[in-house]
């Protein structure tokens, strides 16, 4: 009898919040997804600082250990809202630890559902003055100098030494790609000091299974801009990596299956910038992937 | 009568079709709007047949070949150029697709329903179900009694997703994984689920998602398909769905946009090979000689189709030499046997194939399908589920890991999944130590890694009974949305005019890139 009076309960909570059946309410569009994303990882199923889970409008209404967070219908009462919208730097404000705060549109949307009667099956069409929570854009951050007026030089190059360079987006400033996948047989030390003059464009090299040496680590190390590299089964070696070590901006480097050892991972540490560094099949110790140096642009 | 296009009196003649036959100016139904779409596009043919004159045959192959920032260039002072993407820069550089036909069930894979326990044979609430229909395996049912896993799960990793025992080399890469548990379709028999799964839509004749990247993005190896797609061997045979290329095609986009599919042994690409006695400067010889010919055709009548296939001759003269190395595998390391195992060594098992994926990844190949079909449990589901996910789990595992040690993981978006879900009751008898399940669109679960997919989250979730969404339902459209955003792809943007429609994979309804599961 009990069984079968839960299994009820369960189908009347979701008879209503099925995708494709019913309309979808204003807590499961605007209020639960806000919680997610700021709240849920510290007070949800896996944490429950204070004692507190915010991952379903139950345990909402169940409370921390110091009693309710939430008053229908009373913003003044509840303390979820309080402690959302305290100033930055204030000791009670959430989330905590200098974590990002949640944005104006985010906070009227939660104002105005509390206010509403923290309901469980108000659709959308209850909240009419509720903004829409758009996701901040990422401002574009230039990563390198606009290629355009510099494109019938890139194209020459491209031809004469057979490789590509491709422009990583339609964003001018994100940089070109040093491709060789094609015929990476073609790609040598020299191909890369003939690079020299676009240098400053490229943001990524991809340089697997080419003939680079350590003596074209020596010509990367200028260029200035260089975000990622991979130099898969090249024949470089730790004393080449002396000159990657002098890098600005490098976050990512691949050195898998080549012929670097300790001497050369302890150069890495030199780059303030690197995030991310492979050297599976190479004679360094530990051969488990390193943790990532410094998260630098985080 | 005067309707009929075949007994128009007035022929208009056209470049491609030497006045035989009536053309699209020639319908009285056809809108004035669409027939001068027709005539710009006879003008173009005219233009590329002169045009091909003037600048060429390396001017225009350059053109087609579509040298990034030479084609950029033009189209930002406003030229005529190919769709420009990526839009923002990627996250992923490439994807490898392991695809479950015939569909796992969510309850023994990744959809843990714990509550399902005590219900053992009780009867699924009609409430649940809602007045669904059924399919006819088992529309005809008395009973919809409730079938538990009869496998357990526990939780693994930092991240703690619930995994079941039938994937315990999966549950070491737990953390890796982004579990979409909410995944629905409309579809509900598996030819057009899959299509809509692999194409956006139902009906065949549809870009697949691979060929849309091919189109969108280009090649990263020119001596390799952009889009390869391999099946496997299958551990056990039942109900075992038939694959095709329309699973693969190009649809209306170029045909050099289909994928090429791999095939088991020495052989991978059938014809590929030169015949006995025929030496690779015979075989140069007489693609010359095809090329020469189709050239002269494309000086006449101007049609794009005739430089695709110029292009596939020379794509295949090119796979001689790439695809040989491919598939020869004796300079992979011991540490690479170790961590797939002895069936890698076995040509076309899912082993060898997800090893074979790895080498395309790693030499540029932007989008693998391996398919690992019979996982169509109508019945006996217990029994023939455990050989699969057998089959499956350790070389997942193993790709996700070799990807990871190797730096690839990064930009290698990995998907795993079938086209539906499964239902919560037994499909026939339900035993304490059997049962099956039938099709369920309204819920099923997949997962991503790598590429840009935040690692070690679940994403969505299903009623207790996995039967209906609970929460972020996530439709097959917002899947590719999201698919092609990791690609660096605005979904709304990546179009081609056919039917008089700028077509997309994600078509016409809504659709939304799930940000939530963006790292």
């Amino acid at each position: 009898m009990t069984s079968s009076l839960k299994l009820f309960a369960v189908a009347a909570v979701f008879g209503g919040a099925v995708a494709g059946r019913a309309e979808v309410t204003f807590y499961q569009a605007r209020i639960a997804p806000t919680l997610d994303r700021h709240c849920v990882a510290c007070h949800g199923a896996d944490k429950q600082k204070a004692r507190l889970r915010l991952d379903t409008l139950e345990q909402i209404r169940r409370g921390s250990e110091t009693g309710a967070v939430l008053k229908d219908g009373d913003l003044k009462a509840s303390e979820l809202f309080r402690r959302i919208t305290l100033p930055k730097d204030h000791e009670d404000v959430m989330p905590s630890d200098g974590k990002p705060l949640l944005t104006a549109a985010e906070i009227k949307n939660i104002e105005l559902w509390i206010a509403g009667g923290a309901s469980a099956t108000k659709g959308m069409a209850d909240f009419p003055d509720a903004p829409a929570i758009t996701r901040a854009s990422i401002p574009v951050i230039p990563l390198a100098p606009d290629w355009r007026p510099r494109a019938a030089e890139i194209a020459a190059l491209e031809k004469s030494l057979g490789i590509r360079l491709v422009p990583r987006s339609q964003v001018p400033t994100d940089g070109l790609v040093v491709r060789t996948a094609s015929s990476p047989g073609r790609c040598d030390d020299a191909v890369l000091e003939k690079l020299a003059p676009v240098s400053g464009l490229i943001v990524e090299a991809e340089l697997a299974r080419t003939k680079i040496t350590d003596a074209g680590l020596a010509t990367l190390a200028g260029w200035e801009n260089l975000r990622l590299l991979d130099l898969t089964r090249t024949a470089v070696t730790s004393r080449g990596l002396a000159a990657v070590a002098q890098s600005r901006r490098l976050e990512a480097l691949n050195l898998t299956d080549t012929g670097i050892d300790d001497a050369g991972a302890a150069e890495l540490k030199k780059i303030p910038t690197l995030q991310r560094v492979w050297w599976f099949g190479t004679k360094v110790t530990p051969v488990e992937t390193p943790k990532p140096v410094k998260a630098a642009h985080e | 009568m005067t309707n009929d296009p075949l007994s128009t009196p007035d022929q208009h003649l056209c470049s491609d079709h030497g006045g035989e036959n009536p053309t699209v100016w020639d319908l009285p139904q056809v809108p004035l709007g669409l027939k001068r779409e027709w005539l710009e596009l006879e003008t173009r043919r005219h233009f590329l047949g002169k045009g091909v004159k003037a600048l060429g045959w390396a001017g225009l192959a350059t053109l087609l070949g579509r040298s990034a920032p030479t084609a950029f260039a033009n189209a930002s002072a406003g030229g005529a150029g190919p769709a420009l993407f990526p839009n923002y820069a990627p996250k992923a550089k490439r994807a490898i697709y392991l695809f479950m036909a015939g569909s796992p069930s969510q309850f023994e894979t990744w959809d843990y329903k714990p509550a399902l326990a005590r219900m053992f044979d009780q009867d699924l609430p009609e409430s649940v179900r809602g007045g669904q229909t059924l399919t006819g395996m088992t529309a005809s049912q008395v009973r919809f009694p409730i079938a538990p896993s009869l496998y357990k799960f526990a939780q693994h990793g930092k991240s703690g997703h619930w995994v079941s025992e039938l994937f315990p080399y999966t549950a070491k890469v737990a953390d890796e994984l982004c579990v979409l548990k909410s995944l629905h379709t409309e579809a509900i028999n598996h030819e057009p689920a899959i299509l809509q799964i692999t194409t956006g839509n139902m009906f065949p004749g549809r870009p697949s998602l691979g060929a849309w990247l091919s189109y969108g993005l280009g090649a990263m190896n020119e001596e390799l398909p952009t889009f390869v797609v391999m099946t496997s061997k299958m551990p056990h045979r039942t109900n075992v769905q038939a694959l095709s290329n329309r699973l693969w095609s190009s649809g209306f986009l170029s045909p050099e946009h289909a994928a090429v599919a791999l095939r088991a042994g020495s052989d991978p690409v059938l014809h590929l090979n030169n015949p006995t006695g025929i030496g690779g400067d015979v075989r140069r010889a007489m693609i010359d000689g095809v090329n020469d010919l189709n050239r002269q055709l494309f000086e006449r009548v101007g049609d794009p189709e005739i430089n695709a296939r110029i292009s596939q001759y020379e794509m295949a003269f090119r796979m001689q030499t790439s695809v040989p190395e491919l598939a020869d595998f004796s300079n992979e390391p011991q540490s690479t046997w170790d961590l797939y195992g002895p069936k890698a060594k076995e040509p076309g098992t899912f082993a060898y194939n997800c090893l074979m994926a790895r080498r395309l990844a790693e030499r540029g190949v932007r989008f693998t399908q391996v398919f690992l079909r019979s996982w169509d449990q109508h019945s006996n589901l217990p029994v023939n589920i455990k050989l699969m996910a057998e089959d499956s789990d350790r070389p997942t595992y193993a790709l996700l890991t070799d990807l990871k040690r190797r730096g690839l993981l990064d930009d290698t978006l990995v998907v795993w999944g079938g086209e539906f879900g499964r239902t919560c009751y037994s499909q026939g008898t339900l035993r304490p130590d059997n049962y099956g399940r039938d099709h369920h669109p309204r819920c099923f679960s997949m997962w991503m890694a790598g590429g840009g997919v935040k690692p070690g989250i679940s994403y969505g979730e299903t009623d207790d009974f996995s039967y209906n969404i609970a929460r972020d339902p996530v439709h097959i459209r917002d899947l590719h949305a999201t698919m092609l955003h990791l690609f660096g792809i605005d979904h709304s943007k990546l179009t081609y005019k056919h039917l008089g429609l700028d077509q997309k994979l994600t078509g016409v309804l809504p659709s939304q890139v799930i940000h939530d599961i963006l790292a």
